[in-house]
């Protein structure tokens, strides 16, 4: 009974939540009012844009020295967290079978094993920066913490599961990622497509102003 | 047909001459073997250890060899140590120490905290220490359910419930295992400067580390102690994740033997390891004042320190590193005026 | 109650593999997997032997003793079965066994091994006897249907006996009794050294 929700209505619910979700919130941002740039232009807004999405992946150099360990900790996950998301065998069968009706080449299994140990190291080193560093703990709202916990629910069921033997636990890791999804779109979690807009934003209002920023 | 009977004959009796000629040995008794080949069969049985490769059509890990009498050896090893003793080890060191607590006490600070501090662990090894302990406990509970699951949890949840959740700690036992070497050996390159042995270590075994009686023990940064459970989680964590890594990789032709002496290892290792962390995880929390904090803010209080490490406090007033309660509180966030405190939360 | 065991008498096997062959056919096993193998000791040198070895059915399995999931059961015939369902692909029966029964599909590092599949006694196992589900995951059960397993049918030789072990120490009995002095054993009839004096 429980499988059949968690398979079925559950299951398109979520993706309902969090794709309309999604779809709202940027439009939310993107066509937001903004006031009118009355400053006279120095440089491009729309290069500095570009440029600014991208160089933003490598920190600055006055500040690299202070942010090394969620620099690197941070690529650790995100780079483990996509590498088992989009080419973790099972995960691209699911994909070829429930989206896109083709599938791609995946890693082999070590490759898997691999990513999804970098991404939880990282994600365990960025939530216990976030704890034990005095100004992060302070400023970390409720919605910080469900997420990386929530997130760190989510791979570890996976990793349960992994035999992929037992239906209940492949259920159990689908019912997380269900629950991430609907989360998704009211949290923090959101960044995942709001960089993008967010870089471009503060690239353009310096890069008219002629700064790198 | 009479001469060739007559030939016959004259064969049998020229082989009968022949049979009696000078220098043929006389024939021996006849050697009844009910079980032909019974020396090579005593070797491949293994009884004096020595494993008799043979070769096989099936190509695949040991399909050569015949008998390993080892598999049986390390089988009941297994049943008859770790996994009868493990649960009465872990409850016996949970006991003593809850004696020890009982009779001792907490290790108290003379003259009590005074709120001056002075920065012992740094953001990031803390950010190391809190990773090493958390990944070592799902490390050890998985580990726990795989070893004496069977004869503890299968009883309570019956076999369907229990093989899931033996096979969802197998899985992300083999897969956190790795994650345990990174984590010891950022560890290892964090914290062996301060954990060498140096003067002053013996005298503070021999004196018994101030655990018994109440006097004064003199240590550096890390006492004898600390230093020792830090070289023995080091070296006994190797030991495990090497141990590990033979067990998990199997692609790279291990025979059984190999595989079996790795267990035995990779579990006495763990079992060590579980117990004395009990001790450790008492001694960070509640049996010594003042020492929990070290690893939540990073600050001790200066008195804790001129208390089990004077040689440490010595530098530390040289630097000049210590700080008021106040420049604590503020770095902290909090502050020692509780109507501020409570102005900021409505503000929000 | 009948204890069904294997036999392999070593004085006969030539080492066709047609045990071998006749398993891994009639129980659809996939590749990587052999539950069967001959292996043969001193290849090529005087007393060579060969052996058809498989799951021995052990009466105190080592397999089944060290199982940390308990997916191992005895059948009233003395035959050891396990149950796929509940097996979680640890390897601990592999390296427990003496014999190297239990075989895995998969040898990947850091991958499950899949689940363990070893010799039935083409027994079966705890599905529903002779359903395609029991096929499927366990090969044929010859045994319900009141037949032997394949591997000691398809023997050219009569050197693999599989059956009643009160039946096979009888017919190995009566092999022993008619063979005398083994012509085989060349230390008896031909070596010099042993017959002088």
């Amino acid at each position: 009974m429980i499988g059949y929700l968690i398979d079925g209505p559950l299951w398109y619910f979520s993706l309902a939540v969090f794709s309309i979700g999604v779809v709202w919130q940027l439009v939310a941002i993107i066509f937001a009012s903004r006031k009118t740039d009355l400053s006279v232009a120095r440089g491009s807004a729309s290069r500095g844009a570009i440029r600014n999405v991208f160089s933003r992946f490598i920190p600055h150099r006055e500040i690299a020295p202070q942010i090394r360990v969620q620099v690197v900790a941070g690529y650790m996950f995100h780079l483990g967290l996509f590498a088992l998301l989009f080419f973790a065998a099972p995960h691209v069968i699911f994909l070829e079978e429930n989206f896109f009706g083709f599938g791609w080449t995946a890693m082999p299994h070590w490759g898997f094993i691999l990513a999804a140990q970098f991404a939880f190291l990282g994600l365990i080193i960025l939530w216990l920066r976030r704890m034990l560093n005095s100004v992060s703990r302070l400023i970390s709202t409720l919605d910080d913490h469900v997420a990386a916990i929530l997130t760190f629910v989510v791979m570890l069921t996976g990793c349960l599961a992994l035999l992929e033997g037992f239906h209940e636990l492949r259920l159990l890791h689908r019912f997380t990622v269900e629950l991430l999804l609907i989360y998704f779109p009211f949290s923090c979690l959101m960044h995942t497509f709001t960089f993008i807009p967010s870089r471009a934003f503060t690239g353009a209002w310096f890069g008219r102003r002629g700064i790198d920023s | 047909m009479r001469i060739q009977t007559l030939l016959l004959l004259l064969c049998l009796a020229l082989l009968q001459f022949q049979a009696y000629a000078a220098d043929r040995p006389p024939p021996a008794p006849g050697m009844v073997s009910t079980v032909p080949g019974a020396d090579l069969w005593r070797e491949v049985r293994q009884r004096d250890g020595m494993i008799i490769d043979g070769i096989s059509q099936v190509k695949g890990v040991d399909t050569g060899v015949l008998i390993n009498a080892q598999g049986d050896k390390w089988a009941r090893f297994r049943i008859n140590n770790p996994v009868k003793h493990a649960p009465t080890v872990i409850i016996a060191v949970v006991l003593v120490l809850l004696l020890f607590y009982v009779i001792r006490g907490k290790v108290g600070i003379e003259g009590g905290l005074s709120g001056r501090m002075v920065l012992r662990f740094t953001d990031f090894e803390r950010i190391l220490h809190w990773t090493l302990a958390i990944v070592f406990l799902f490390l050890a509970i998985t580990g726990l359910v795989l070893l004496v699951g069977r004869p503890l949890l299968i009883p309570l949840f019956g076999k369907s419930a229990f093989s899931m959740l033996a096979s969802a700690s197998k899985e992300s036992h083999n897969l956190f295992g790795p994650i345990f070497l990174v984590s010891l050996l950022m560890m290892l390159y964090s914290f062996a400067r301060r954990n060498i042995y140096e003067k002053g270590d013996l005298t503070w075994l021999l004196k018994g580390g101030g655990f018994i009686g109440k006097g004064h023990v003199s240590g550096g940064f890390f006492n004898m102690g600390e230093k020792s459970w830090y070289w023995l989680v080091i070296l006994v964590g190797l030991v495990i994740s090497i141990s590990g890594l033979i067990l998990v990789s199997p692609n790279f032709g291990q025979g059984r033997v190999i595989m079996g002496i790795s267990h035995v290892v990779h579990v006495l290792g763990a079992i060590i390891l579980m117990a004395v962390s009990i001790g450790h995880m008492y001694m960070g929390s509640i049996g010594t004042e003042g020492s929990s904090e070290a690893m939540k803010s990073g600050y001790v209080d200066i008195n804790w320190v001129e208390a089990h490490h004077d040689r440490w406090a010595k530098e530390c007033h040289q630097k000049d590193q210590v700080i008021s309660a106040e420049e604590f509180a503020r770095l902290q966030g909090t502050s020692l005026d509780r109507a501020n405190v409570e102005a900021t939360e409505q503000a929000k | 109650m009948a204890r069904m065991k294997f036999y392999c008498d070593a004085e006969r096997c030539i080492e066709c593999n047609a045990c071998v062959t006749a398993c891994k056919n009639e129980n659809d096993i996939p590749w990587g997997v052999n539950r069967r193998r001959v292996v043969t000791i001193k290849d090529g040198e005087q007393g060579e032997r060969s052996l058809s070895v498989a799951c021995m059915h052990c009466s105190d399995a080592p397999c089944a003793a060290v199982c940390p999931v308990d997916c191992f059961y005895t059948t009233g015939d003395g035959i050891v079965l396990h149950d796929k369902d509940i097996c979680i692909g640890c390897g601990y029966c592999f390296y427990a066994c003496p014999f190297g029964a239990p075989q895995f599909p998969e040898e990947a590092a850091f991958a499950s091994r899949g689940k363990m599949d070893k010799c039935t006694f083409c027994a079966g196992g705890p599905e529903v006897d002779n359903s395609s589900d029991e096929f499927k995951k366990y090969g044929r059960n010859r045994i319900a249907e009141g037949k032997l397993p394949l591997c000691a049918e398809m023997c050219s030789t009569k050197a693999l006996l599989a059956g009643d072990s009160d039946v096979l120490s009888d017919i190995y009995r009566k092999r022993v009794i008619n063979r005398g002095a083994s012509a085989f054993d060349w230390g008896v009839s031909f070596d010099k050294a042993k017959l002088s004096g």
